[in-house]
């Protein structure tokens, strides 16, 4: 069969996904809606603003759920009323009482519904679980993950990641990617402590840094860098240490292409930085990766890879890691 | 005259590279060593060409300037209070200065008495990497320090570094205390709380190999370290000391031993990472010969400096017991 999608929200994460849902076999990118915006980054497709309307006219199969955090809980709630299965990013909810609730919704109605962890499709990521599951470092016994860069949206106005309320900065943004891939990697976690700016006024909106200690009910350790604090760059960490080896990562060390460019005559060699990617075929794109085993799951009417359960134990690390910055004290989950 | 060095005890391995930087400086008189082991001690006294005194007394009558000791942590009091009895001008000590605060306390005091130097060897103060971050820092270069996040990670030592009984502890207690120091340096401030996760997960013994720490200091810094004896034997080099310095005019990342090549030695089946940086023992061999001929040393840490490292170690081994964070 062929499966109509529905995207909800035309912004960045919309226009991702816009993307690769176009380029998946037995997929029909049907139409968008997003009632707040005239313009939308998402072009040829029809652009609906009223959820009814679009249900009734375009009658998906699928709702994607690529709206700002706060309005998770009410699409989820209206596709899952309306029996479709549901796609939504993370993170799924702020509060833990929205993503109880959102667990309840998906389990009563039974539909399927897939997180959108997207760092468990990154290959380098992906590699590493594969990796530790084949028992290449033994029993784990200390990981380490960072995830830095510079405070994202700076200069923009009304920039909404400096609204802690909104983006819930630096450890629910940015480094609930690693709490989901660690928690996949190394189960459940106990206890959380954490330091941070979030309760620094003078750095808020300017800059953010997170220093997260984990400890797993595996016995595990864990501790995850999370920065919006470096002056320039984007930059991933990893290493994993366990009783008979480390496997590590470092996406400095891993860019496959770096290149410079001479400035022409007359030209400021300034001007000319220095480009270092790591490029990866199209297939292997991790946006392409998660829809892509969406897709598989509900073909083979099973359930998909993250579920709704991941997405909110991975915010339930996150506000623990929040609550330990704001109280000084380790957080037991 | 020569500054008339002696050293006691070759338990600790930085032992033989201090006598092995004596052997390069100029001025000095390697006088001899005492160890209680007459193997151990005859065998390194012969390939440093100096004299083997199985009596510490009669080592410590030869008019000695300096004292040099590389004992077990647990050695180290006893060992200070006799060199500072015999009147030396400086003492280097391995470090951790002890393994509890009464015992660095009663050293640090016994020196005072006696008018004798102590100094505990923090290399890693010499690093010249290290030694311009800090100037960078201390002319503002990286604005205020938010927080520091270190790693001193390493390969399981062995012998009486995994009993207890003569180290104090595991990897938490041998590691904790370069990087505490570092920080402190580097923040000019003290640690006022620690929490730290310990653990024994590499080698499942009755020590610990693990140790994340997160420490807090007084102007609201914050660090955290990972202690652990995470290497494995066929790690390319011994472990590693590494820092990121947050700051609010940047960001600087401090790599105290990436100074080095990249060895594949097929005879061996090996690859390593020998490293060509300046010799950090030498350079504080260097300092701590000035306090040994009465001068002032600029960089080489005190007793006091030493304590202070000491206790965030033991405050997070306090911490792992209540799984909260603790007052240091």
């Amino acid at each position: 069969m062929t499966y109509k999608v529905a995207i909800v929200g035309g912004g960045n994460m919309g226009s991702t996904h816009a993307r690769h849902w176009q380029a998946l076999p037995d997929v029909d990118l049907a139409a968008v809606l997003d009632p707040h915006r005239d313009e939308i980054k998402i072009t040829g497709k029809p652009h609906y603003k009223d959820w009814t309307t679009m249900l009734a006219e375009v009658k998906p199969d699928i709702i994607d759920i690529c709206t700002p955090t706060s309005h998770h809980r009410e699409y989820v709630d209206m596709a899952a009323a309306a029996g479709k299965a549901i796609f939504c990013e993370k993170p799924l909810s702020r509060t833990m009482e929205d993503c109880d609730e959102i667990v309840d919704i998906v389990e009563k109605s039974g539909v399927p519904f897939q997180g959108g962890h997207v760092l468990r499709f990154f290959p380098e990521f992906a590699f590493g679980k594969r990796l530790l599951d084949a028992g290449s470092v033994g029993k784990p016994a200390t990981v380490r993950t960072a995830r830095m860069s510079g405070f994202p949206g700076r200069g923009r106005a009304n920039n909404w990641y400096g609204d802690y309320k909104q983006s819930g900065g630096v450890i629910l943004d940015l480094i609930l990617h690693d709490f989901d891939w660690l928690r996949w990697c190394f189960g459940d976690v106990e206890r959380v402590y954490a330091k941070g700016l979030e309760t620094s006024e003078k750095y808020r909106g300017k800059l953010d840094y997170a220093l997260v200690t984990l400890r797993f009910k595996s016995g595990v350790v864990g501790h995850v860098t999370g920065s919006w604090a470096h002056p320039a760059g984007f930059r991933t960490t990893y290493e994993i240490a366990g009783d008979s080896g480390i496997i590590d990562h470092d996406s400095a060390r891993s860019a496959a292409l770096t290149y410079t460019q001479r400035a022409q005559e007359g030209e400021d060699q300034t001007g000319k930085v220095a480009v270092s990617r790591s490029p990866m075929a199209a297939s292997d794109d991790p946006y392409l990766g998660e829809l892509t085993a969406f897709i598989a799951a509900l073909k083979a009417g099973v359930t998909p890879p993250v579920t709704v359960y991941d997405a909110r134990e991975a915010v339930r690390i996150a506000l623990a890691a929040v609550e330990s910055v704001e109280t000084g004290k380790a957080v037991n989950l | 005259m020569a500054t008339r060095i002696g050293i006691l005890s070759f338990a600790h391995m930085h032992s033989y590279s201090w006598a092995g930087a004596l052997g390069t400086l100029p001025g000095v008189e390697f006088v001899g060593a005492y160890d209680p082991d007459p193997a151990r001690g005859d065998a390194a006294c012969n390939s440093f060409g100096t004299t083997y005194y199985q009596n510490i007394d009669d080592l410590l009558a030869q008019n000695l300037d300096g004292v040099m000791i590389g004992s077990e942590n647990i050695n180290h009091r006893g060992l200070v209070e006799k060199a500072a009895a015999a009147g030396v001008r400086a003492i280097l000590c391995e470090k951790p200065i002890a393994t509890t605060v009464a015992d660095g306390e009663a050293m640090i005091a016994a020196c005072k008495a006696s008018g004798t130097f102590l100094a505990i060897a923090f290399p890693c103060r010499f690093s010249p990497a290290f030694l311009e971050i800090k100037k960078l820092i201390d002319d503002g270069g990286l604005g205020e320090i938010i927080a520091i996040r270190g790693t001193n990670r390493g390969r399981n030592p062995g012998g009486w570094f995994v009993d207890k009984a003569l180290s104090g502890g595991g990897a938490v207690i041998d590691h904790t205390v370069h990087v505490a120091d570092l920080n402190r340096v580097l923040l000019g401030k003290e640690a006022v709380e620690v929490h730290a996760e310990i653990d024994n997960g590499f080698y499942h013994q009755d020590f610990d190999d693990t140790g994340f720490l997160t420490i807090t200091y007084d102007n609201g810094a914050f660090a955290t370290l990972d202690t652990s004896w995470s290497r494995p034997k066929n790690y390319p080099t011994w472990g590693d000391v590494t820092l990121q310095i947050m700051g609010s005019g940047g960001v600087a990342d401090v790599d105290l031993f990436a100074q080095s090549v990249t060895q594949y030695d097929a005879a061996n089946n090996a690859v390593g990472w020998p490293g060509w940086g300046s010799d950090l023992d030498r350079l504080m061999v260097l300092d701590w010969l000035r306090a040994c001929r009465g001068e002032t040393p600029t960089t080489i840490a005190t007793g006091i400096d030493g304590l202070r490292a000491l206790e965030v170690a033991l405050a997070a081994y306090r911490s792992a017991e209540v799984k909260q964070p603790v007052s240091v």
